[in-house]
């Protein structure tokens, strides 16, 4: 949980979106997806690094001054750092939160790795994974119908 | 049911079940009767890649059902070799016809024109993905030769490794709660080892074996594949290996009075000429039987009468 001192070091805002609970290390990963979007192109943007957490011993936090985040951005967080959690605060108070998981199916974000997959050679195609087993983080292509590791897979450049 | 035909996976054994029944009353009904099935309706037939069989098959299928064929047999001759896209193709071959029967070598395709439209659309094979109606002829044959699908046992014999034909049927008998299976092939061609890995350990028995007379004596269906030198990356041991999947009609002796042998065809030399004309040559009929299936499959996905 966030301390006193914790306030001091980022201010609390009146209204925007909080990720918390990052482990820490993966803040400036997470900055870095979200930099590739233009949703957050002109926002301010507030990086918190290693606090003290109970349940992760240090945390990341970010802060930002958008109303939402879009889901196309969440999805991305999900995948690449999983377990964090989107707060939305309203005057000073958290509105809801949710904590991310890996969603069930993966739209136009990652690259099959099969070469003679439809989703790689068709141009104009979104690539489309399910999550066949979230335990072992194994997904399947819904095109060749292959499984993979989900970290073994690409990030398309989307960007 | 769904408007498509892509993947086993996509099928429960319920619905497998239907177009077993539903090919069972194709086979009854008078030819007469069969024509007057899909009156006026048009098949498109595009195989981006050749395989004269399957192709065959269906527009026989098509044709003998009343219906009519349009489409073309290999894509050097179309707009497709100008670098056109899948989804303008469809687009415009959708104007023409009531339903798309496609092969393509790229994996996925055929999900993907599904996706393009409204029409039905019909897998007949996607690289070394799906080719589901090849599946759903086997087990037409193995039910009409047999009597049942459940409980029997099952041989599978060559490459065992890459063969899409072997994998979709071994997963579809696997629903059927078929749980004894041989296999016999050479070491660089076995059955991936995920098969044998699932959720309910010890229901099913994976016997791997050298023999090929061992696998004839205990089963009830000996299904014979290619082996392509291809795959060998040392032909030293290509030509150790090759003879011992070829089957001969000595190699019967011990097997059960009604066995099948099935081969998915084409065959080069894995099974000898001279089991041709015994009772346990199932391979000719399997492609009748192809017939009849893909005739099921095209009437109930274009809602024709049976
Ligand atoms: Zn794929």
């Amino acid at each position: 949980m966030s301390t006193d001192k914790n306030v001091m070091l980022i201010p609390k805002i009146e209204s925007g979106i909080v990720i918390d609970h990052i482990p820490a290390g993966f803040g400036v990963r997470i900055l870095e997806i979200i930099s590739h979007y233009t949703q957050v192109t002109d926002t301010i943007i507030s990086l918190g690094l290693n606090y003290q957490s109970q349940r992760l011993g240090r945390k990341d936090l970010i802060k930002l001054q958008v109303e939402y985040l879009d889901p196309e951005i969440i999805q991305h967080i999900s995948i690449v750092v999983p377990g964090v959690t989107v707060k939305a605060i309203k005057n000073f108070a958290v509105q809801n939160k949710v904590v991310v998981q890996p969603p069930h199916e993966i739209r136009n974000l990652l690259h099959c790795k099969n070469p003679k997959c439809i989703s790689t050679t068709e141009q104009a195609i979104e690539t489309h994974f399910k999550m066949v087993d979230p335990a072992s983080k194994k997904v399947k292509c819904v095109y060749c119908e292959r499984i993979f590791d989900l970290h073994e897979l690409k990030l398309k450049q989307v960007f | 049911m769904k408007k498509d035909l892509i993947s086993m996976d996509d099928l429960t054994l319920d619905e497998i079940k239907i177009y077993l029944e539903v090919a069972r009353r194709i086979e009854a009904m008078p030819l007469p009767e069969r024509l007057r099935v899909l009156p006026g309706k048009i098949m498109a037939s595009l195989f981006f890649e050749p395989s004269t069989r399957t192709r065959l098959s269906f527009e026989s299928a098509m044709h003998r059902l009343g219906g009519s064929v349009i489409g073309f047999a290999d894509q050097g001759a179309t707009s497709v070799s100008k670098g056109e896209t899948l989804s303008d193709t469809i687009q415009t071959i959708e104007n023409y016809v009531d339903i798309i029967v496609m092969r393509h070598p790229g994996e996925g395709t055929a999900r993907r024109a599904a996706e393009l439209t409204d029409l039905p659309v019909i897998n007949a094979g996607d690289g070394s993905n799906q080719h589901p109606t090849q599946t759903l002829l086997d087990l037409y044959t193995i039910e009409k030769d047999l009597g049942r699908i459940e409980g029997i046992t099952m041989a599978f014999v060559g490459d065992l490794k890459y063969s899409r034909t072997v994998h979709s049927l071994v997963r579809a008998l696997m629903k059927f709660n078929v749980t004894e299976f041989y296999l016999v092939a050479p070491e660089a061609l076995r059955l991936p080892g995920y098969f044998m890995m699932n959720d309910q350990p010890g229901r099913y028995r994976f016997i791997e074996t050298e023999s090929l007379e061992e696998a004839i004596a205990k089963c009830d269906i000996l299904y014979m594949t290619r082996i392509q030198r291809e795959r060998f990356p040392d032909l030293l041991e290509y030509e150790k290996v090759k003879d011992s999947y070829v089957l001969s009609h000595s190699m019967l002796a011990s097997a059960k009075a009604d066995l099948r042998v099935l081969h998915p065809l084409p065959r080069v030399n894995e099974i000898s000429t001279d089991v041709d004309h015994t009772r346990f040559a199932g391979y000719f009929p399997q492609t009748r039987n192809g017939v009849i299936m893909r005739q099921a499959i095209l009437s109930m996905h274009l809602g024709g009468r049976i």
